[in-house]
């Protein structure tokens, strides 16, 4: 039996000293896409940015393609906790090894690099890919036709970009480190819905050339048509799996979370 | 009224000092756009360089002329500046304090640098040759063959640095660390290794200018302490917005030093220098040449 793409083993995490989630227990299969649904505030971008090592979690385990990302040892003795392990550099996890292992996180409202124009961030951006053992070098994406906008931008500054550029030129970066897990985080936050449908559009063509993604949004029309799985994250916990045919309509949805009363 | 001569003079001399600053403060600037922090060990570097310098290329001891001197020194310096980032600023990366607390190691290693510089090569002052002798004739006027083969190399080392920056993808991965870490290391940027690049880079580029200075002024293990004020009051000028800024900056102070030191008084320089820093960052905090946040 294969490994599990990504399994999150009683992981706990926050902003120290505050705790956002808690005991997050998640199995992402081999091709399988799912999707993180839930009220802003509760913990799913913590959740995200612990995933890919930008956070220490403070237990538990990240385990992906079998490899934990996590180095082993949980938080250590209490009795230490003003002195500074991270000092040391002995980073419990590494973002960069992460990203290497083709665990590619497109961060919410990403302003990626300011100064730079767009074909030099892309231009960057197989850096993680470049240094994988072993990679599938079919997995080549031409972002340009994905994104025929960028090809316009191609020598303007991040800067001077909109908000949808800016997100476009995000995942564009992200599906050139040749991803193996895509994580998006509100990809269509704050678009002009012209804009957000086209966006959905290339979302959903990118799940299509076979990405398997973890996707978080607020649009559950969106996400009931794009993944396998939905999580219903509630107050930095897991409180409900539906698979995709049991996704109900948003407001259904919303009862579920915060109660009938809300409706 | 005062000749054509004098006044070439006082400009080349100008243009020279303005090229040595240059070079300081692009490296200062380096460390300080990407990593965050105040390298206080910069002067300690310029003298390190020199006296490296020196040991290769001086008849007194190894005898290898100067362009060796030059290669060695800067090769060296990278790796001392390589070594320092290891030992000084790492150690304290992702602490809240990381710029109070690279602020007292790095100048607890300028100490001990200029204390090892001492100790090896005597506190006696040295002088480096020159780069090149006789003059260059331009019809008009003559200049000294040394300084256009400064400013030309000082030209050539910044623009290999911009296109190094611009063009190669450690330039680019550099910049990109140093305009955003987060989603530098999210896209598999390994931020501690350019850290310790732009470090030993900066490092390479404070030794050259260290060769310079000796061939100008006499080396002590103290040398470094007044261009690295020079540099810091070119990096508040000019801002660090873009690369080229404190360049322009540099020349700039440069000139104003070389035409008060020659019309109103060499002891009024560093005053007249002061002046002009507290009135830009009075009118225009930024600096002259900068309007946007802190970038590479």
């Amino acid at each position: 039996m294969t490994a599990p793409l990504l399994e999150l083993r009683g992981l706990c995490g926050g902003y120290d000293p505050i705790q956002i989630f808690r005991d997050v227990d998640l199995v992402v299969g081999q091709g399988e896409s799912i999707g993180l649904f839930g009220p802003n505030g509760h913990g799913k971008t913590t959740l995200m940015k612990t995933i890919s090592g930008v956070l220490e979690p403070w237990s538990g385990d990240v385990i992906f393609e079998g490899q934990r990302m996590n180095r082993a040892a949980a938080r250590g003795s209490r009795r230490f906790r003003n002195f500074n392990y991270d000092a040391v550099a002995r980073r419990r996890m590494d973002p960069k090894e992460v990203a290497r292992a083709g665990l590619i996180h497109v961060a919410q409202g990403n302003l990626l690099f300011p100064e730079m124009t767009v074909a030099e961030v892309l231009s960057v951006a197989p850096i993680a890919a470049a240094n994988r053992q072993g990679r599938d070098k079919a997995m080549r994406f031409d972002v340009m036709a994905l994104f025929p906008r960028l090809a316009e931008r191609r020598n303007h500054k991040i800067r001077y970009l909109s908000g949808g550029e800016r997100q476009m030129v995000s995942i564009a970066a992200g599906l050139l480190a040749e991803p193996k897990l895509l994580i998006l985080d509100e990809p269509t936050l704050g678009l002009s819905p012209k804009l957000r449908i086209e966006l959905c559009q290339s979302i959903t063509r990118i799940k299509d050339m076979g990405v398997p993604l973890i996707v978080i949004d607020q649009d559950v029309a969106f996400l009931s048509a794009l993944i396998d799985r939905l999580m219903l994250f509630d107050h930095g916990h897991v409180a409900r799996t539906l698979d995709r045919s049991e996704i109900p309509d948003h407001d259904t949805l919303m009862s579920m979370l915060f109660g009938a009363a809300l409706k | 009224m005062i000749s054509l001569d004098t006044f070439v003079d006082v400009a080349t001399g100008g243009l020279v000092l303005g090229a040595i600053y240059a070079l300081m403060a692009a490296g200062l600037a380096a460390v300080w756009t990407t990593l965050g922090i105040f390298n206080f060990a910069h002067g300690a570097f310029i003298a390190l360089g020199a006296y490296i310098g020196w040991q290769i290329s001086d008849a007194e001891a190894a005898g290898m002329g100067l362009a060796a001197g030059v290669v060695v020194a800067t090769t060296a310096l990278f790796f001392v500046g390589v070594l320092f980032h290891i030992a000084l600023v790492r150690p304290f990366e992702r602490r809240a304090d990381i710029v109070t607390a690279s602020v007292i190691t790095t100048l607890a290693g300028a100490a001990i640098c200029e204390s090892v510089i001492n100790l090896i090569w005597g506190p006696r002052s040295k002088q480096l040759g020159q780069l090149a002798s006789g003059d260059v004739n331009f019809g008009l006027f003559q200049l000294p063959s040394n300084d256009v083969v400064l400013i030309l190399v000082v030209g050539a080392t910044l623009a290999a640095l911009g296109w190094f920056l611009g063009r190669t993808r450690t330039g680019r991965a550099m910049r990109a660390v140093s305009q955003n870490r987060e989603a530098a290391e999210l896209m598999g940027l390994d931020v501690p290794r350019l850290y310790a690049i732009a470090f030993g880079l900066s490092a390479a580029m404070a030794g050259l200018a260290g060769i310079f200075i000796g061939g100008i002024r006499f080396m002590t293990p103290t040398m470094g302490t007044d261009p690295l004020m020079k540099a810091l009051i070119v990096v508040i000028l000019g801002g660090i917005a873009r690369f080229v800024s404190p360049i322009y900056a540099a020349i700039l102070v440069g000139f104003v030093e070389s035409f008060c030191n020659f019309y109103v008084g060499l002891y009024w320089t560093p005053a007249v220098l002061f002046l002009m820093m507290i009135v830009v960052l009075f009118l225009k905090p930024s600096g002259l040449f900068g309007h946007h946040q802190r970038t590479l």
